[in-house]
């Protein structure tokens, strides 16, 4: 039982040293460690050994070369004039898809009335112009998306055009 | 007393804010003097994390390039060089993930001896060749210590990290760090003296 208590205080003591670092040990824990020191010449010797293992830790010198500094500068010079090209991109197809949303918006508003007007003109039922003003807008997105599908297939010749 | 520490505090946290408002922007002039400010350090820490030179200094320029591209997460109430220790631990590990599914286990030593010890100055012959020898000792074992117990050894003696930042950077509680630390500084100990059998 007392050497196990013993075991515990020289653990206790081998820990508090590694741990005393930048920042002091608590008051009660430094008086303790002390005191225990004073007494215990393996715990002493521990404290002793651990001291000059961190002076020896202190004194491995890695330093970076002048060359890494700058080429990492260069690098990120570069790396950070691309994000902010990228980011300007980003900016003007933002403001572009606006421009257009809006266009479309006011567009599809006027091409109403337009079909409603020739419509009323031709006395055509509303389902029919409104199906015609439909495939109107539709179109447009209808054949891109066919001209897309299609390349790279047998209706593209070799040089990517389309064959009639 | 108090003053000056206020006074420090004040400061360190004024700089923070700064920083972090630097970095938002991704200003170039800004990210040139932090290089500049931390390349021994970090550089060191990644050469004691990989435990290979050439690695560390591969590393080195992604963790800028990463702290420039990231910079907006960068939160000004922990000081900076946690957070940059915190992402070039991140990279460290990936590469380790990209290479072999591991953590830090996987950085193994194989072969070369980053922490190579300099020939001293001056100073009385006798003394100086006990240091030096007692350097190259602490450096080879080093070598052989696993990864995370160089780790927090560096940030401890090397960078003087208190516990507390240590377990942020390495993401682990404050117990670990305090076990890594008794634990690796143990191992090191007969190292001191040369290498054990």
């Amino acid at each position: 039982m007392n050497t196990a208590m013993n075991n515990d205080a020289h653990e206790r003591a081998r820990k508090l040293t590694a741990l005393a670092g930048p920042e002091a040990l608590p008051g009660a824990d430094q008086t303790w460690l002390a005191a225990h020191l004073e007494t215990c010449a393996s715990c002493r010797a521990f404290a002793e050994n651990a001291r000059e293992t961190i002076h020896a830790l202190r004194a491995i010198p890695i330093a970076a070369e002048r060359s890494l500094v700058s080429t990492t500068q260069t690098k990120v010079r570069r790396r950070a004039l691309e994000l902010q090209q990228h980011r300007e991109r980003l900016w003007l197809v933002s403001i572009s898809c606006t421009a257009v949303t809006l266009f479309a918006l006011l567009s599809a508003v006027a091409l109403w009335r337009g079909f409603e007007w020739l419509g009323a003109r031709a006395q055509l039922a509303s389902s029919v112009w409104q199906v015609g003003f439909l495939v109107f807008c539709v179109m447009p997105a209808l054949v891109a998306g066919i001209l897309l599908l299609a390349k790279d297939t047998h209706l593209a010749n070799h040089t990517g055009s389309y064959q009639g | 007393m108090n003053a000056t520490a206020f006074y420090f505090e004040s400061s360190m946290a004024q700089e923070s804010t700064e920083i972090a408002r630097g970095l938002r922007r991704r200003d170039p002039d800004l990210l040139d003097r932090l290089i500049e400010q931390y390349q021994h350090r970090l550089l060191r820490y990644l050469v004691y994390l990989t435990g290979r030179r050439a690695l560390a200094e591969d590393l080195f320029q992604e963790t800028w390039i990463r702290v420039l591209e990231r910079g907006h997460q960068y939160k000004d109430k922990y000081a900076f060089s946690t957070w940059l220790f915190a992402v070039a631990r991140n990279l460290a590990i990936d590469h380790m993930r990209r290479k072999q599914p591991a953590s830090l286990d996987g950085l193994l030593n194989d072969g070369e001896a980053p922490f190579d010890v300099p020939a001293t100055g001056q100073a009385s012959a006798f003394d100086v060749a006990l240091r030096r020898e007692q350097n190259e000792h602490i450096a080879a074992g080093m070598q052989h210590l696993a990864a995370e117990y160089r780790e927090a050894l560096v940030l401890r003696f090397q960078e003087g990290m208190s516990l507390e930042e240590i377990a942020s950077v390495a993401r682990v509680p404050l117990g670990t760090v305090k076990s890594r630390i008794y634990r690796g500084l143990s191992a090191l100990e007969p190292w001191l003296k040369g290498a054990p059998l």
